[in-house]
């Protein structure tokens, strides 16, 4: 009888140990293009609507880097408010994590007119603009692509852009970029594997 | 008193069923529904699905509103290198006879500018479509935060 005991527990904790060992090694798949030797993410320092900030103030941090304008009804909202979403999912592990909007269209979106704008998704992001050479070097940096474009009608005219995210990882090097169009849920589950490390 | 119970049951469902979604000859409207916006975005979209239930083909060709400025009908695309535009749709969106026009996040959307005053989540924004040939729809637009 004791035998048959002592077989029951080295059993349950072969299971156990399996299962940490997957749930703590397994290959993860994520839902964007991963970085595989990750490069130092370039500085850069560009105006809030409370001062300036710079990339590396949030070393330790998970940084989702995102390049858009405020006049922007369909894709940027659409992206801004699946970031909010998962973070709001992950709960506690948001702490470590800082959205930040980049102004493609610094013409017309002031620091102020960004920070607002962002803030309406989530509190916690902020949203820079800056000097256009300042926007444009930077963008490149990232191979972010952005142009004018005159359109019939109220608009005057819309910017196309680069609508992936760019996930920055506690040590300052670009690690994913999450496609647009990135759900939640993946947003979500991306961030819960890298937060777990 | 039978009867008038009848007729009252019928008036309510008939108020239930325009109260559903705009209803227009063969066309109707579901799930018509557009985010929040920030008072200082100068721009919103609206998303929903035109059924055409006809045997003939029509054309969304504008659309209006008192909440907006103006409206347009736009189309986010994708370039070949991978970014995202947005332009005005020429000639209007097509809703092919017994079929359906999408209009959905990355792709056609209603596209209001100068919005007159921010859209908080619950507001019901009223909506004119303007058809080739089923004339106009009104339909209420849901603010939300995502996709009903
Ligand atoms: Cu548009």
């Amino acid at each position: 009888m004791k035998n048959w005991w002592k077989a029951f527990l080295g059993a349950f904790i072969l299971i156990g140990l399996i299962a940490w060992g997957w749930w703590r090694f397994a290959p993860y798949s994520f839902h964007g293009m991963v970085m595989q030797s990750p490069e130092p993410a370039p500085d850069f320092t560009l105006l809030s609507k409370d001062g300036p900030v710079s990339l590396s103030d949030f070393r330790g941090k998970y940084v989702l880097l995102y390049f858009g304008y405020t006049f922007c009804p369909d894709v940027c909202p659409a992206t801004l408010a699946n970031l909010a979403q998962a973070l709001h999912q992950i709960g506690r592990g948001a702490e470590r994590v800082q959205v930040i909007m980049v102004s493609v269209d610094p013409e017309r979106d002031t620091p102020e007119k960004i920070g607002e704008y962002v803030a309406h998704f989530d509190s916690s992001f902020i949203g820079l603009s800056g000097d256009p050479k300042d926007i444009a070097r930077i963008a490149s940096l990232y191979g972010i692509f952005y142009e004018k474009e005159e359109v019939a009608g109220a608009a005057g005219y819309l910017v196309t852009h680069t609508a992936s995210v760019r996930v920055i990882d506690p040590e300052g090097r670009l690690k994913l970029i999450w496609p647009f169009g990135a759900t939640p849920d993946e947003i979500a589950q991306d961030l819960k594997f890298l937060l777990r490390r | 008193m039978r009867r008038k119970r009848f007729v009252f049951l019928l008036l309510l469902l008939a108020l239930l069923l325009t109260a559903c979604g705009g209803k227009k000859g063969g066309l109707r409207v579901e799930g018509a529904w557009g985010r929040p916006s920030p008072k200082m975005a100068m721009a919103g979209a609206f998303y929903m699905t035109i059924y055409n239930d006809g045997a003939q083909d029509d054309r969304l060709i504008s659309a209006a509103s008192p909440a907006c400025g103006t409206v347009e009908l736009h189309e986010s695309y994708m370039t070949p290198e991978g970014a995202m535009g947005m332009r005005p749709v020429a000639g209007g969106i097509p809703v092919p006879a017994k079929g359906k026009a999408e209009l959905k996040v990355g792709g056609l959307h209603i596209m209001c500018i100068d919005v007159k005053e921010g859209f908080e989540v619950g507001k019901k924004v009223p909506l004119t479509l303007h058809f080739e040939k089923g004339g106009d729809l009104s339909v209420e637009v849901e603010i939300r935060q995502e996709a009903p």
